[in-house]
C-alpha cells in the first residue's frame, strides 16, 4: 500500500511540473523585460536643444525662390549635397545585380509598376515627391545643388507642402522663412508625406504604411504609437550622411543596406527558445504583423481594363464605395480596397528579380517583383542572407496595359496638363498614351495593346503589433484552410501535414482494433454461459 | 491463489510508460493537428518533456532489465506461438485452459515475448529517434540536417499509429487472466491471482531453479546447509510466500514433501509427496507414528535434537539427510523444520523435505567416474 501511494506522489508531482511549465512561462513572459540593443529608449534620453536655426540670420532673409532656402542651407552644411546627390530619394535610381541579367539601373526613374505604371513621361505629376525642384523632363540638371529639396524632410512646422503636378515645387505662398527656421531630423510626418502617400492616395501602395501612423497608438503600430515609444522612421532606418538605411524590394534587388528587427531585438528576443528557433526560418514580421491596414484601407486590386468611362457630359467619374474609398476612377479604372488584412506568405531570401520594360512576357500574372526563396533555400545565400524566411508579404495585383504584339509591359503617358499630348488622364485614348510613353523611353509600341495581369510584391515591415496579438502557433500548426501558412506548401510542417495514406491506414487500423476488442469480448462474455470452466 | 509476479520497479516502469505514453500519444495527436486541448504550444512542451523523461525511463529500465537478468524474459521463442494464437481465436471462448503458465521465471506467453521484443527493439528505437530528428535536425544552419521534415515526421507518425493499436490490444488482452481484472491488479499490486494449476506448475518451477541455483553453490562451497537454506529463502522471497500464511499451500501442492509433527513426535500429517518419498502406501500409514520410524540410530539421535530446537521456537535448515523408507531402501532428501504456531504456543513441527537422491545418485556415480578416470590417469603415467 505504501508502495501505491508513493507511485500516485510520483505521478502526480510529474503531472503537476508537466501542466505547471506553461503557466510558468506565461508569467514569466508578463514579467518579461524586453531584450533590445543599440536603442534607448527615449524615457532614459538627453533632450536638449541644441541648435536653434530661428536665430540664424541666413534664415532671416526674403527666399523669392525655394531654391534659395537651400543654397542658405549649404551656406552652412556646406558639403551635404554630395551625400544626397548620392542618395536614390534623389536619383530615383541605382545599379542593382538582376539574377541573370546582370547589372541593372533600377528605380523609379524607370521600373514599372502596377499602380500608375510608371514615371516616365509623367514626370511632372511623379516627381512632387521627388526630393528636388523642377524635374518635370529629361532636362533636369542632377548635379546642381540647389535644386534639392532640404525642406521635405527637414521641415518640423508641418507648413511646407509640394504642390501637385508642379515637378516638385512647393505650393505658392507658403512663408518659407517659418520653414526654414523650424527645420530638425525628419519626423514620421516627413517620410509619411510620400511614403504614406504614394500611389496617389492613403495607404493605396504598402498598405503597412499609412496617415493614421503619424498619430496612432500601440494598436496600430507598436513602435509609432504615442501612447508608447513614439518612434520616427529614422530611429530604424538609421541615417548617417544622409545614407538612409533599409529599403523596399518594389524597386531594389539586393540584400544591402537594409535593416531588421535583430537590429535591436537580437536574434533571440523570446524567453522561449522555440520560438527563437522558429526566427531561423521565420521573419520576425510573420508572426508580429498578423494583420496589416489596420486603420485604414489598401489598394489590393487595380483594373485598368474599365478606365475611360465617361459621364453624359464626357467628364471623368469618380465612384466611391462605402468606406470613401474610390472603387472607380475614369482615370484610373476599377479598384478594390482592403482593410485589416490578413498577409499572404512567401519564401524571401533578400534578393528581388524585377520585371523590366524590355522583358518579354512568359508567364501571367506577370511577377513585378518576384521574391526569390523557397523552403529548400537554406543556405544558398547564407554569406549575404541567411537562408530563406517566411515573410509576410501584401500582393497588389490588377490589369494593365500590355503591347500585344511585342508581349512586352509598355510604360503609359497618364499625365499631362493639356489635352492633346496623349496623357490618358486628358484624351483618354490607350493607343495615344502607350505610343507617348514609349516614345519617351525610347521604345517600339507595335500599335496593339491588351491587357495583361500584374502582380506586385510588398514585404511588410511595420504595423508591428503588440506581443499580445502575435499569430499564435495554431494559425499556422492548423489544417484548416483558413491556415496562415495553407499555400505555402513546399514544406513538412507540423499540425498542417499528414500522408493521407499514413493516416487512413492507422485510423482504420485503430478502428479495426476496437471493433476486434468489443466482438472478441462480446464473444467472450456470450459464450461464457456454455462454459464449464470456473 | 496470488503469486507475486511483478517486482517495485517493474511495475514503477509499467505506469510511468502508461502515463507517458498516454501523454505523448494525446499530445502528439494534437501536434498533428486532430484536436485543439493543451493548446498547440503546451501540447508541444508535454510531448518533449514526456518524450526525454520516457528516454531517462528507458535508461533505467535497461539497467534494471540486465541487472536483475530480466532481459531474458524477452529471449524470443517460436514455441507454442501457434498454441496462444489459437487461444486467442478460439480456445478463449469455449474454456479452454491457457497453453502457456505465468511463471516468475517466464512471466510472458510466446506472443508477448515477441511482441515486446519488437517494441523494445524495433518500436520504441524507431520513435525515439525519429523524434530526435524531428526536434533537433530540422533547421539550418546547425551542421547535419534533413530536406524536410517529412521522413522524420511520417515515420514517427506510423509508429505513433503502431502503438495506439498496441495499447488498445494490450489493455483488452489484460482481461484475458485468471479473472478479468487479476492481470491489472496484479501490474498494481505485484500479486497476480492464478489458478491452482498455475500456481503449482509456478511453485514446482521455482523450485526446480532453485535448487539448480544450489546445487552450482554446492560445488563450490561445502557449507551445504546454510546455502541450501539461502536457495530456498530465495525462493519464498521470490515467490512471495510467507511462511505464516502461504506456506502449507504452497508446499501442499509443490511436490515436495510436507509434514506435521506434533509435540510429542508423532505425524499429525504428511502429503502424498511425503508417503510417496517414505514410499507409504498413503499418509494415512504414516498419521499417528512416531518420526522415529525412518532413520537409522545416529541420524534418529541427531533429529531428535533438531526436533527439540524447533520446539523451542527455531526455524531449522536440517540440511540433506538420509531416509530409511517403508520397504528399508534408503532415500536422500533436504529437508527444513519450523514450529507450528498456535495461539502464541508452539503446538508441533512442520516442514517440508525434497528429494535428493537421484542427484546424489548422479553426483555419486560422477564422483566415481572421476576417481576412476584418475586412476587410470595415474596407472598410465607410471607405466
Amino acid at each position: 500500500m505504501k508502495k501505491l501511494i508513493y507511485l500516485v506522489l510520483i505521478v502526480f508531482s510529474f503531472q503537476a511540473t508537466l501542466f505547471a511549465s506553461p503557466d510558468q512561462e506565461a508569467s514569466l513572459e508578463n514579467q518579461h523585460k524586453l531584450k533590445l540593443i543599440n536603442y534607448v529608449k527615449k524615457a532614459d534620453r538627453l533632450n536638449q536643444k541644441v541648435v536653434d536655426h530661428g536665430k540664424f540670420a541666413v534664415l532671416q532673409q526674403e527666399f523669392k525662390r525655394p531654391q534659395d532656402v537651400t543654397l542658405a542651407c549649404l551656406s552652412c552644411h556646406t558639403e551635404r549635397h554630395t551625400e544626397i546627390m548620392a542618395n536614390n530619394h534623389w536619383t530615383w535610381q541605382r545599379t542593382e545585380k538582376l539574377n541573370g541579367r546582370g547589372e541593372v539601373s533600377v528605380g523609379k526613374k524607370n521600373i514599372l509598376n502596377n499602380f500608375c505604371i510608371g514615371t516616365s513621361s509623367n514626370r511632372e505629376s511623379c516627381t512632387r515627391c521627388h526630393i528636388g525642384y523642377g524635374w518635370k523632363d529629361e532636362s533636369f540638371d542632377f548635379t546642381e545643388k540647389e535644386n534639392i529639396d532640404c525642406l521635405v524632410c527637414h521641415d518640423l512646422s508641418g507648413v511646407y507642402k509640394k504642390e501637385s503636378g508642379m515637378a516638385g515645387y512647393p505650393v505658392e505662398g507658403i512663408n518659407l522663412n517659418v520653414v526654414a527656421q523650424s527645420v530638425g531630423s525628419p519626423k514620421r510626418a516627413n517620410c509619411g508625406v510620400c511614403h504614406f502617400w504614394g500611389g496617389g492616395g492613403n495607404n493605396v501602395k504598402h498598405g503597412d504604411l499609412e496617415e493614421a501612423m503619424n498619430n496612432g497608438t500601440k494598436k496600430l503600430d507598436v513602435h509609432m504609437g504615442t501612447d508608447g515609444e513614439d518612434m520616427s522612421c529614422i530611429e530604424c532606418h538609421i541615417t548617417e550622411n544622409h545614407n538612409i538605411t533599409g529599403k523596399l524590394y518594389a524597386l531594389s534587388s539586393e540584400n544591402k543596406n537594409r535593416i531588421s528587427c535583430e537590429q535591436c531585438h537580437t536574434t533571440e528576443p523570446h524567453s522561449d527558445a522555440l520560438l527563437n528557433k522558429h526566427g531561423l526560418r521565420i521573419a520576425c514580421q510573420t508572426c508580429h504583423i498578423p494583420y496589416y491596414a489596420k486603420a485604414n484601407s489598401t489598394k489590393m486590386w487595380w483594373d485598368w481594363t474599365s478606365a475611360g468611362r465617361l459621364d453624359e457630359h464626357g467628364e471623368p467619374l469618380h465612384e466611391a464605395d462605402a468606406d470613401g474609398n474610390h472603387n472607380y476612377l475614369s482615370i484610373k479604372g476599377t479598384f478594390v480596397w482592403d482593410q485589416n488584412i490578413k498577409p499572404s506568405y512567401f519564401w524571401f531570401n533578400g534578393l528581388a528579380d524585377h520585371f523590366l520594360i524590355t522583358d518579354s512576357i512568359t508567364e501571367i500574372p506577370i511577377q513585378m517583383n518576384t521574391l526569390n526563396g523557397a523552403y529548400s533555400d537554406k543556405g544558398a545565400n547564407c554569406k549575404t542572407t541567411g537562408c530563406s524566411k517566411i515573410w509576410p508579404v501584401k500582393v497588389h495585383r490588377g490589369k494593365q496595359p500590355y503591347d500585344a504584339i511585342n508581349n512586352r509591359l509598355v510604360q503609359v503617358k497618364t499625365f499631362s496638363k493639356v489635352k492633346g499630348e496623349g496623357a490618358y488622364w486628358m484624351d483618354f485614348d490607350w493607343n495615344a498614351a502607350i505610343k507617348a510613353g514609349m516614345e519617351y523611353v525610347g521604345l517600339p509600341y507595335s500599335g496593339e495593346y491588351g491587357f495583361v495581369e500584374t502582380e506586385m510584391y510588398w514585404p511588410l515591415n511595420h504595423q508591428v503589433s503588440p506581443a499580445s496579438q502575435s499569430l499564435r502557433c495554431i494559425d499556422c500548426h492548423t489544417r484548416s484552410e483558413e491556415g496562415r501558412l495553407a499555400s505555402l506548401t513546399d514544406f513538412y510542417l507540423p499540425g498542417r501535414d499528414y500522408n493521407a495514406w499514413i493516416d487512413n491506414i492507422g485510423i482504420i487500423l485503430i478502428i479495426l482494433s476496437f471493433i476486434g476488442v468489443v466482438v472478441h469480448g462480446a464473444l467472450r462474455i456470450i459464450l461464457r454461459k456454455n462454459c464449464l470452466h470456473d | 491463489m496470488k503469486i507475486y509476479i511483478y517486482q517495485i520497479f517493474e511495475r514503477f516502469w509499467h505506469w510511468m510508460q502508461v502515463l507517458l505514453i498516454s501523454a505523448l500519444a494525446i499530445t502528439g495527436l494534437e501536434i498533428h493537428g486532430f484536436f485543439e486541448l493543451f493548446g498547440y504550444r503546451n501540447a508541444v512542451s508535454i510531448h518533449d518533456i514526456s518524450a526525454w523523461a520516457f528516454l531517462i525511463l528507458i535508461i533505467f529500465a535497461i539497467f534494471w532489465h540486465f541487472t536483475t537478468g530480466e532481459w531474458r524474459q524477452y529471449k524470443p521463442s517460436l514455441k507454442l506461438v501457434k498454441e496462444q494464437i489459437n487461444y486467442y481465436i478460439t480456445g478463449i471462448f469455449s474454456g479452454a485452459e491457457h497453453p502457456t503458465n505465468k511463471l516468475v521465471y517466464n512471466k510472458f506467453n510466446p506472443l508477448q515475448r515477441l511482441i515486446y521484443l519488437g517494441l523494445k527493439i524495433l518500436v520504441i528505437p524507431v520513435m525515439g529517434l525519429s523524434g530526435l530528428a524531428y526536434m533537433y535536425l530540422n533547421y539550418p544552419n546547425q551542421g547535419f540536417q534533413l530536406g524536410s521534415l517529412d521522413s522524420a515526421a511520417l515515420i514517427h507518425t506510423a509508429g505513433a499509429y503502431f502503438l495506439i493499436v498496441f495499447v488498445i490490444a494490450h489493455v483488452y488482452l489484460t482481461t484475458t487472466g485468471h479473472k478479468p481484472l487479476s492481470a491489472i491488479k496484479a501490474m498494481i499490486t505485484g500479486w497476480e491471482e492464478v489458478d491452482e494449476k498455475g500456481a503449482r506448475a509456478m511453485v514446482a518451477n521455482e523450485m526446480e531453479v532453485a535448487l539448480k541455483i544450489t546445487k552450482a553453490r554446492l560445488k563450490a562451497d561445502g557449507n551445504k546447509s546454510e546455502l541450501l537454506d539461502t536457495a530456498l529463502a530465495e525462493t519464498e522471497a521470490r515467490l512471495g510466500v510467507k511462511k505464516e500464511e502461504k506456506f502449507r499451500d504452497v508446499v501442499a501442492n509443490s511436490g515436495a514433501g510436507y509434514f506435521r509433527i506434533d509435540p510429542n513426535g508423532i505425524y499429525e500429517e504428511v502429503n502424498n509427496a511425503w508417503a510417496c518419498l517414505y514410499k507409504f502406501k498413503s499418509p494415512e500409514d504414516v498419521v499417528g507414528k512416531h518420526y522415529s520410524l525412518s532413520r537409522n540410530k545416529e541420524e534418529f539421535e541427531e533429529l531428535e535434537i533438531t526436533f527439540n530446537k524447533v520446539l523451542k521456537g527455531e526455524t531449522i535448515p536440517h540440511g540433506e539427510v538420509t531416509r530409511i523408507c517403508q520397504d528399508g531402501s534408503i532415500g536422500h532428501h533436504t529437508v527444513t523444520m519450523t514450529p507450528v504456531v498456535k495461539n502464541n504456543q508452539i503446538v508441533g513441527v512442520e516442514g517440508f523435505i525434497l528429494d535428493t537422491t537421484a542427484r546424489l545418485l548422479a553426483e555419486k556415480e560422477l564422483l566415481e567416474n572421476k576417481i576412476r578416470l584418475e586412476q587410470l590417469l595415474n596407472d598410465r603415467d607410471r607405466k
